[in-house]
């Protein structure tokens, strides 16, 4: 119960408070015209509070918390005055007896002791703050301060009065020459008192040295600082968040492992030298797999059946469903086997990206296009949907019972293995044997009807799409007579037939396919809700004048819908391929990079967060910004074309 | 606009007898086959879902869609288990953690990027294209390219070294925030804005101008527009996002995993039941009821607000 007040107070203090420092922001400026020394109390009141915190975080000064009291407090008084005093000596006055007392607080303050923290080997020492002043060089720099003063002075077109310039710079250039320039760690109180009561009388001087603002200058300040209390606390955030620490990933990959001594590109060199990260060795296994052999042979049927097609209708090729399955199967084929040879974490990211892409982006048009008509589209389209409110550990868990694989002897219990493991007792069993080749064989006369209407009919796609779709039911029931199908084995002594599952999660190279499946299954529902929208934009006119003009629904589809949705396909593939590179958590949660299914996000983890290894944890993390660069500044031209 | 396709009447009616047939089941075909990919696709969390209900040794030794045939084996007992304290913490703790996080890292980067989408829409001023562009491109860095500094910056504070001087200076004192929930929120919250202000700009730009214009000239200021009427009228948008991100924050696991590594007292729900998913043996029969417990309020946030959602994606992505 404790933990749940705690975290309650904590999630509304982050809440509330954040939301009174932008209102408190705003109403600020609300006040400034109307009562500027109100607003200038504020002002004054919180560069105290801020400027003490500052130095509380640097440790510069002992007991910070009354001091920071004070501070606030007198910089709320001295804010008052500059507020409500018109006379300029008497503002002078008090600007720089009120920085002076803060100074002559901070310089009587100053920690004089050395801390000592930790034990052993880690221990270290925080020197003090005090610096050895060297008067020759900090009269050198005061004077380099007031001589850009004086020229900047000089180029602000000299409409205001000199001496705030003169006085602002040259405290800048005393800060610098009292406490930049000098070795710190001294303990002579004398120097801390001078150098930080000269600087605070010189800011408070500068403040002093202002003017009340007229009324017009007021509502300029009024008017001009919301942009800033609009976009700061966003801005800050950026920086903080992405910007700054992008940088500082980019040094250290420069870096050793600590951090430490600069490597040069050593980090960049040992990733893409790891035979763990990328092994192209083995390239020339490409061209004895099968699965490539085969693709390119399905790339061919389909070239030649876009030609024939095609010639026929005085096309170069056509281009329609019968034609294109063949040839974008036989690239997956052909990329697969690529894949499948070459291996590492950056081919098994590529894989991933190429894969998931296109298949995600395939079925989600798919559903899309199915649902857009039928009767419950809704409820359809919400449980394809789904997947995407769950998490990425989630999912990888309610897949890992999908691909659970028990020892032979039991029963499985997973889906996936327990199907698998049914199709090897019926391709065993002479009545299941010859029960699936006849329930295959009905199908494959079906569709031989099917290509006959659709060869009668003109209608060209369906025709070679059943042929097409033909092929590997012929191929199932050659094997279900010949070789068999499914999970068995023959175990060789006694000739007995065993069931034998799949490991879904460890049997290399295609593990890395059914760990894809668990995003496609995630993915699909993104990209059919955008790609639901798009299809539903289209102008029912155009679908219309198409079916005037004698189309089938396989050519409006393909020559009308698909070019008018073009843009929205770019979009779904940029979004879907940044997404696949960072994959992580399935990675994680399902094999933990083993079984060679690494990618370069877990990789990254691995070295960063398991070996403590920052140098080549950022270097990979680089190389992943490296190659979302070229889609980032892809969807940035897109964002500027669509902001004209 | 929703496209009707009906079949053009005169091609079906040239139809006879077989033909006729064949031609109205082509056409139911695509139903068939929609039904058949909803059902695949719901049997993984259908199967989660049956198997979190069913004992130990029930789930051992059947699949769970013999629960269909005899329905025995069934308890609570899951449940209570794993929510638990003695099974390392409790996947009760872990939901609160898990809200704690989601929460302020939904509501403080919306406030904050309403801010922001408002100022770089309405509020003329020098180069703010270009810094709306720039904002808008932090979109595609990955946010792997930030964990390292920023876990550094959380453990220890951070410290830079003025060049030339020689002297390091702390902007940022080390609070001891890496292990907390409060370094994950601050992280999402950073993280988050990029394609918040994306978002929120696209719909607040697209006000009418006029109300604008009439308000200013009533005297209002850019805090009192925003208050009063921007935020009014933004409340789809705002709600898009606040799904959004409540879902991507609720369901995230890198980010959490790094910021808080090893403390498991912080540990929200997706790192509870991956390190359940990684002990194999004695508790894996609670992994399911675990994890079903940790989408339920994804699901249901899903579920009741999913019109939102559905216009948060597609204005994410198809206006851009």
């Amino acid at each position: 119960m404790d933990r749940v007040i705690s975290t309650l107070i904590g999630v509304i203090a982050a809440v509330v408070g954040s939301g009174i420092i932008f209102i408190g922001a705003n109403k600020l400026f609300d006040v400034a015209p109307r009562r500027w020394s109100w607003f200038t109390s504020l002002l004054g009141g919180l560069t105290g509070l801020f400027v003490f915190a500052i130095l509380w975080a640097n440790r510069v000064i002992a007991s910070p918390v009354i001091w920071t009291l004070v501070a606030t407090i007198i910089g709320t008084g001295v804010g008052y005055l500059l507020g409500s005093l018109t006379d300029t000596r008497a503002r002078l006055v008090v600007g720089a007896a009120g920085g002076a007392v803060l100074g002559l607080i901070v310089g009587l303050n100053m920690r004089d002791v050395i801390l000592v923290f930790g034990e052993g080997n880690n221990q270290f020492q925080v020197g003090t703050p005090i610096p050895n002043i060297n008067y020759g060089e900090l009269a050198l720099w005061t004077a380099i301060g007031l001589a850009v003063g004086a020229a900047i002075w000089a180029v602000r077109g000299r409409s205001k009065p000199i001496a705030r310039s003169l006085a602002l710079w040259g405290t800048i250039g005393w800060a610098i020459g009292a406490f930049g320039m000098p070795d710190l760690n001294t303990a002579s109180r004398e120097n801390a008192i001078l150098g930080a009561t000269v600087l605070g009388l010189g800011l408070g001087a500068a403040a002093g040295l202002g003017t009340v603002p007229d009324a017009i200058r007021l509502r300029r300040i009024e008017t001009g600082s919301r942009k800033y209390i609009f976009l700061t606390p966003a801005l800050f955030f950026i920086a903080a968040s992405l910007v700054v620490p992008t940088i500082r990933t980019f040094w250290l990959s420069f870096l050793d492992g600590r951090g430490e001594e600069a490597v040069g590109f050593a980090n960049y060199s040992s990733v893409f030298t790891d035979a763990n990260i990328i092994d192209v060795s083995n390239w020339t296994g490409i061209f004895g797999s099968r699965m490539f052999i085969g693709g390119l042979i399905v790339i061919a049927l389909g070239v030649i059946l876009a030609k024939l097609a095609g010639t026929r209708r005085g096309d170069a090729f056509e281009f329609g469903p019968g034609t294109m399955t063949p040839v974008v199967l036989g690239v997956f084929l052909v990329s697969f086997a690529v894949f499948a040879t070459l291996r590492g974490t950056i081919i098994n990211n590529l894989w991933w990206v190429f894969t998931v892409t296109s298949v995600a982006t395939a079925l989600g048009l798919a559903v899309a296009v199915l649902a857009d008509r039928s009767k419950r589209e809704n409820l359809a389209k919400s449980i394809i949907f789904m997947p995407m409110a769950i998490s990425f550990v989630g999912a990888g868990i309610i897949w890992r019972f999908m691909y659970i694989a028990r020892p032979p002897q039991r029963e499985q219990t997973g889906v996936l293995n327990s199907l698998w493991v049914w199709l090897g007792q019926v391709s065993n069993s002479g009545t299941g044997k010859t029960v699936a080749a006849a329930v295959l064989l009905l199908l494959i006369l079906g569709l031989a009807y099917f290509g006959f209407a659709g060869y009668r009919d003109g209608n060209r796609g369906m025709a070679i799409g059943s042929a097409v779709t033909a092929l590997p039911l012929a191929w199932l029931i050659y094997k279900f007579l010949g070789p068999g199908l499914g999970g068995f084995a023959v175990v060789e002594a006694t000739g007995n037939i065993q069931s034998q599952p799949i490991q879904f999660t460890s049997e290399r190279p295609f593990n890395n396919i059914w760990l894809m499946v668990v995003l496609i299954w995630i993915q699909t529902g993104f990209t059919m809700v955008i790609f639901s929208a798009a299809i539903k934009a289209v102008p029912g006119e155009l679908i219309e004048a198409a079916h005037v003009d004698g189309a089938t629904e396989s050519q409006t589809f393909w020559r009308v819908t698909i070019p008018q949705i073009a843009p929205t396909i770019g979009v779904v593939v940029t979004t879907l391929v940044v997404t696949v590179m960072k994959v992580f958590d399935i990675v994680r949660v399902m094999t933990a990079g083993n079984f060679d299914t690494n990618v370069i996000a877990n990789e990254m983890y691995d070295k960063a967060f398991t070996e403590f290894n920052f140098g080549v944890g950022s270097a990979l993390a680089m190389i992943l910004f490296l190659a979302i660069l070229p889609i980032m500044y892809y969807n940035i031209r897109r964002m500027q074309k669509a902001a004209v | 606009m929703a496209v009707v396709t009906t079949p053009s009447k005169s091609r079906l009616g040239e139809r006879q007898g077989a033909g006729k047939t064949i031609y109205r089941f082509l056409r139911a075909l695509p139903t068939w086959v929609l039904w058949l990919l909803v059902f695949v696709w719901s049997i993984p969390t259908l199967g989660l879902f049956v198997n979190s209900f069913r004992t130990r040794d029930a789930q051992s030794a059947t699949g769970w869609w013999s629960f269909f045939n005899d329905p025995q084996g069934l308890s609570l007992d899951n449940y209570s288990d794993v929510m638990a304290a003695q099974v390392g913490g409790g996947v009760g703790n872990a939901l609160l953690n898990s809200l704690a996080i989601a929460i302020p890292a939904t509501i403080i980067p919306i406030a904050i990027a309403a801010f922001a989408a408002y100022a770089f829409a309405w509020i003329p001023f020098r180069g703010r294209e270009w810094l709306f562009i720039a904002t808008v491109a932090l979109l595609a860095i990955p946010l792997q390219t930030s964990l390292i500094p920023l876990l550094q910056l959380f453990s220890g504070g951070g410290h830079w070294t003025i060049p030339l001087l020689d002297k390091t200076i702390t902007f940022f004192p080390d609070l001891d925030l890496a292990g907390s929930v409060t370094a994950v929120w601050l992280t999402h919250t950073g993280f988050g804005l990029p394609f918040a202000i994306f978002l929120l700009h696209n719909y607040i730009s697209g006000l009418p101008k006029d109300v604008f214009e009439s308000a200013q000239i009533d005297g209002a200021n850019h805090f009192t527009i925003f208050w009063r009427l921007v935020v009014p009228l933004s409340v789809p948008v705002l709600a898009a996002f606040a799904i959004f991100q409540f879902l991507w924050t609720y369901n995230d696991y890198l980010i959490a995993l790094t910021m808080i590594g090893g403390n498991g007292e912080a540990w929200p729900v997706t790192i509870r039941i991956a390190s359940l998913a990684g002990e194999f043996g004695t508790r894996e029969h609670l992994l399911a009821a675990g994890a079903f417990i940790s989408t339920v309020i994804p699901l249901i946030v899903f579920f009741s607000l999913q019109r939102y959602f559905v216009r948060g994606i597609l204005a994410g992505s198809v206006k851009g």
